[in-house]
């Protein structure tokens, strides 16, 4: 009855379905109105209630197929659910795959670079290698003063120490360049009284780091050989412990004859 | 098929509202006083038919629009089957053999 402006076939089942059943209530009331009348009067128009009831007919019979449709769509429906449900797994797979992917990603990103690193390391020390019998030579140096290990036959009471004690250091260069009384001045040593500045110049001492403008009245006569490169605290008596240390098991030097 | 289709037709003439009014017509002829009964059921009858309607799944679209939706849903199930398969089995580094 009602004159839809759009297609039929655009309206949902639902629609279309009430529409349908509100043309039969209608119907069926007019149907039943117009027989309560003709019971009483004349119908005005003959064959009216017949038409009605064909109308009333037709609608049933379009309510009934609407109905098997809806019945059919149902069941579409049901297999929609289904596969909405199985959308919605593979989603989640798909995020989980996703999650795994980047983990992976990260660790292969941390490890590429590690590698990397490493071999600018390796690069690095490659450009910077040195001798390995020059590396053993300087640890014979530095341990010849028994700075790293004491001597074998060290006992308590024996003078020696893995520092230069203040005999060695006044017998050393520092103390033969001052030339100085042993007491200083005030019991401190020549470079305390510099530091102190009551030092005439002449007394000055002379460290090899100055400055070469400092004035020359101000250095003490050169001593080339007070100069020498030797590590402090070293003389004869170590160069013996040299050979007992090098025999020490805990030395990684190699084997001195 | 004869069973599912009478199943079918049955559910069909269950939901007829014809019955209900030929039986008010019948009394109406015989001047019954259930008439008034007959009245109520076929208002009853109309009233439930719309409440099923409304509850009915699937019936807010057209069967068209409907079948369109379900080819849609095949379709992305399909592709992503297809996209698991794919990364699922995808081996991008060939792991050389120890010598």
């Amino acid at each position: 009855m009602a004159a839809a402006a759009a297609p039929a076939a655009e309206k949902s089942t639902k629609d279309r379905l009430l529409s349908v059943l509100d043309d039969l209530e209608v119907l069926s009331r007019e149907l039943i109105e117009m027989l309560a009348l003709s019971r009483n009067q004349k119908l005005p128009q003959p064959g009216e209630d017949t038409q009605i009831l064909e109308l009333l007919v037709q609608r049933d019979r379009e309510f009934q197929d609407l109905m098997e449709v809806a019945q059919q769509q149902g069941k579409v429906h049901q297999e929609m659910q289904l596969l909405e449900k199985e959308v919605e797994k593979r989603d989640s797979d798909i995020q989980q795959l996703q999650k795994q992917l980047k983990e992976a990603e990260h660790i292969l990103a941390t490890a590429v670079y590690q590698a990397k690193e490493k071999l600018k390391s390796i690069d690095k020390a490659r450009k910077g290698s040195i001798s390995s019998e020059e590396i053993i030579k300087y640890a014979h140096r530095i341990s010849a003063s028994n700075a790293v290990c004491a001597p074998l036959n060290w006992v308590p009471g024996d003078p020696r120490r893995p520092y230069p004690t203040d005999l060695e250091m006044r017998s050393g260069m520092l103390g033969h360049m001052a030339n100085l009384p042993t007491n200083g001045v005030n019991g401190h040593l020549p470079g305390d009284a510099l530091a102190a500045g009551r030092l005439p110049d002449v007394l000055t001492p002379h460290y090899p780091w100055q400055s070469s403008d400092v004035p020359v009245g101000m250095l003490p006569p050169h001593h080339g050989n007070d100069f020498g490169l030797e590590p402090p605290g070293h003389n004869k008596e170590n160069e013996d412990d040299v050979e007992a240390m090098s025999t020490d098991s805990s030395s990684s030097s190699s084997d001195s004859d | 098929m004869a069973g599912p289709q009478t199943k079918l037709e049955k559910e069909g003439e269950d939901c007829s509202l014809l019955p209900l009014v030929h039986d008010i017509i019948k009394c109406m002829d015989k001047d019954n006083q259930d008439v008034h009964q007959e009245l109520a059921k076929l208002k009853a009858k109309i009233q439930e038919a719309r409440e099923q309607i409304s509850n009915m799944p699937g019936t807010d679209s057209s069967p068209l629009e409907q079948q369109q939706q379900l080819a849609t849903l095949r379709e992305q199930v399909r592709t992503k089957n297809q996209l698991l398969q794919k990364y699922r089995s995808l081996c991008m580094f060939d792991v050389p053999k120890a010598s």
